[in-house]
């Protein structure tokens, strides 16, 4: 009985492993096939590669950036060839994806945040001929010759200060689900200069509309762990919050189970998050006011585009904001339905502000430890 | 200081310890089970996740959270033996065993769920179910008691009730005795017919099962989807709750209870003026300070022990 069973595990593996094999084989023959045909095309074919220091599936950031390299295809079709590289979240795999991808004949090589920045730095000048574009946090151009590394910024501190103002509207209202107590919450993922800008942006925006407002901060510490996300979100929702605004990819996606479980609303980041829950739990959906829209995607395809006009500003660093439509607040269905329409003209008001120049964000880059801690405990 | 006590003193930081305890509990009951048979599970962390996506995946297919649990204890129960087969039949390390099963478990889940649900974050596209909370009749009106204790997830109370369950097991049933046995010293219950490989490969089933309630609870109570490598080291923090609590039921509970409390408040500190690093370090540091402590009082123990056989043997010089 027990050779039987012995005897047919081993069958079932053999069996497995043919499978495998065949499959492998028959897909490394389509690949080859598929070099060929391509071969003649090659020449004016422009190679993009996507490197992302994380995984697909955050439902935020490395989501947008890869609909970025979609956004491409499907404008420019045959004339492009991306191809996006999942590095995962294990940092020794970066720096030699990044050498070995820069070995190879990509046009355009695609990194970002900042934690990419140095093994940038280190690469860059190693291959002048490469293009590189770096998003979310730019080279020190001052520190060597990156004229092939065109670095892209964001002003999150901006479309912040606009989820901040929602946020101190809705916490003051008279909303279904809002409490008395002037609590909104922050949840950031990792205590870095670009959720700072995110929280600096958001601190500024909530005391434009009531300077009595508190901000209850946590930083989670990864973004990736979405359990610790909910716990700390629960505990700013029982310390009075009425609605938070996260900002930690995936690990945020915490906040918006937890305003589930107590009934409290949420601000979305990144990704329309509303958006990603409207089907497969659309009680959850219903309390993502909104989202604070960092458009990555549209910050990658126009990066791509002026290369291919010949007129991206290689050697520089930009920050994109409401104006290139890189961020944004989700003006969605639930965002009309949920919020009452003063508070909604009101927000709006202030994103046009924004853009006209009558209202300047502060940043967070550039401010010292001490500083930004003033600005913290100024709300707690 | 006066918000710090705030803090501490609500009912809702109780509610949240008991809800944080539960997965290091379920797990630490686990690792008790097969410590106890001498062949120690360190793939707590693997089994829990892997558990913790079947559940998901079931409670999504069968529209049922209960039949999500069952197979996710089936799944659990399941590995376990599959440990089992590999130390005892195979001869492996068990050891490596373990760590072999927790590498596959954190790939294979991510594989597994592209698959079937085509992403590799988080399985938000599935609408899985999650278990329900229970209100107890009558606690429930008990003011402070009653809003800490009531209102838990089912496997919250599971996992109150298999510490008893686990303590009568291990205590008072034959089965129990002989993982004792096994454990204590496998040359001796085997001159005594106790079948050493049999016993060891039962503990390492029932300690895949338990464990699999631990991960059933991650992604259908604590929150309700599954998402990569969300047990995120409680597996092996259970670990270090069960070597603190001495490998018994009950020092297991009260270790794991001292371990969620610190993990509740390392979340609820954040909002005073803590720095997030020092907050974010104190779960690791009463591990540590934990640890230490237990080997400093086993020591203590130990040396009581011999001065006392020492008093012992003297008058008979």
């Amino acid at each position: 009985m027990k050779k039987l069973l012995v005897l047919l595990m081993c069958m079932l593996v053999i069996v497995g492993m043919l499978f495998v094999g065949c499959k492998a084989e028959e897909e490394a023959v389509k690949e080859v096939k598929e070099e060929v045909a391509e071969k003649p095309a090659e020449v004016d074919v422009l190679k993009i590669v996507l490197l992302l220091n994380g995984n697909l599936g955050d439902k935020s950031f490395f989501d947008s950036a890869d609909n970025g390299m979609k956004m491409l295809k499907e404008e420019y079709g045959d004339k492009i060839e991306t191809r996006t590289i999942e590095m995962s979240y294990d940092e020794t795999k970066w720096e030699p994806t990044l050498l070995d991808v820069s070995e190879e004949d990509y046009d355009i090589i695609i990194v970002g945040t900042w934690q990419i920045t140095e093994m940038l730095e280190a690469a860059a000048p190693m291959y002048p001929d490469n293009k590189y574009v770096i998003f979310d946090t730019a080279v020190n151009y001052a520190g060597g010759d990156f004229s092939n590394v065109y670095s892209i910024g964001y002003k999150q501190n901006e479309v912040s200060f606009v989820a901040g103002a929602l946020a101190a509207k809705v916490t003051v209202s008279d909303m279904p689900l809002a409490n008395k107590d002037k609590v909104v919450g922050f949840l950031g993922g990792m205590d870095i200069p670009v959720i700072n800008d995110f929280l600096v942006g958001y601190i500024e925006g909530v005391q434009y509309v009531d300077k009595d407002i508190k901000v209850a901060i946590s930083y989670i510490g990864s973004f990736s762990d979405s359990p610790k996300g909910k716990e700390m979100a629960l505990a700013q929702y029982n310390q009075g919050a009425d609605i938070g605004f996260n900002v930690a990819g995936q690990a945020g996606l915490g906040q918006l189970d937890a305003a589930k479980d107590v009934q409290r609303y949420a601000i979305g980041v990144d990704s329309d998050q509303a958006l990603i829950f409207v089907d497969s739990d659309p009680e959850k959906a219903n309390l993502i006011t909104t989202s604070a829209l960092k458009r990555v995607d549209n910050s990658l395809f126009r990066a791509v585009t002026m290369h291919m006009e010949g007129t991206a500003p290689y050697g520089e660093a930009e920050v994109l904001g409401f104006a290139e439509e890189c961020v944004g607040l989700a003006n969605n269905d639930i965002f009309k339905s949920v919020v009452p329409k003063d508070i909604r003209d009101f927000v709006l008001d202030v994103e046009q502000k924004i853009i006209d120049g009558e209202i300047i964000v502060s940043s967070a880059f550039g401010l010292t430890t001490e500083e930004l801690n003033e600005i913290r405990n100024a709300v707690k | 200081m006066k918000d710090f006590l705030q803090i501490i003193f609500t009912t809702q930081f109780g509610y949240s310890v008991l809800r944080v305890t539960t997965p290091i509990l379920f797990a630490a009951l686990a690792a008790l089970v097969s410590d106890r048979a001498g062949v120690i599970n360190i793939a707590l962390e693997g089994i829990m996740l892997i558990t913790a996506l079947t559940g998901v995946l079931f409670s999504t297919w069968f529209h049922s959270a209960w039949l999500g649990l069952l197979m996710a204890v089936i799944m659990g129960t399941l590995t376990g033996m599959l440990l089992g087969y590999f130390h005892l039949k195979l001869k492996t390390n068990v050891i490596l065993a373990a760590v072999a099963l927790n590498l596959l478990a954190s790939g294979g889940t991510i594989f597994v769920l592209y698959l079937i649900a085509g992403d590799k974050g988080i399985s938000s596209s599935l609408a899985s179910l999650t278990l329900p909370k229970i209100t107890i009749p009558l606690l429930d009106k008990i003011p402070v008691l009653g809003p800490i204790l009531s209102g838990h997830n089912v496997l919250t109370y599971f996992a109150l009730l298999s510490v008893f369950l686990m303590h009568y097991f291990i205590y008072k049933t034959p089965m129990g005795m002989r993982i004792r046995a096994v454990g204590e010293n496998p040359e001796a219950a085997d001159s005594v017919g106790i079948g050493v490989k049999k016993t060891q490969f039962i503990a390492l089933a029932m300690s895949g099962m338990i464990a699999s309630f631990g991960g059933a609870y991650m992604s259908m109570g604590y929150v309700s989807w599954f998402s990569r490598d969300m047990t995120a080291g409680r597996g092996f923090i259970a670990l270090a709750a069960e070597a603190m609590g001495g490998a018994t039921p009950i020092g297991s509970f009260l270790a794991s209870l001292l371990f969620g409390f610190f993990d509740a408040l390392s979340n609820s500190l954040q909002l005073l003026r803590v720095p997030a690093e020092f907050v974010q370090m104190i779960p690791y540091v009463a591990t540590v300070v934990g640890l230490v402590l237990y080997t400093a009082a086993k020591r203590n123990q130990y040396q009581r022990m011999l001065i006392k056989i020492g008093r012992q043997l003297e008058p008979e010089k």
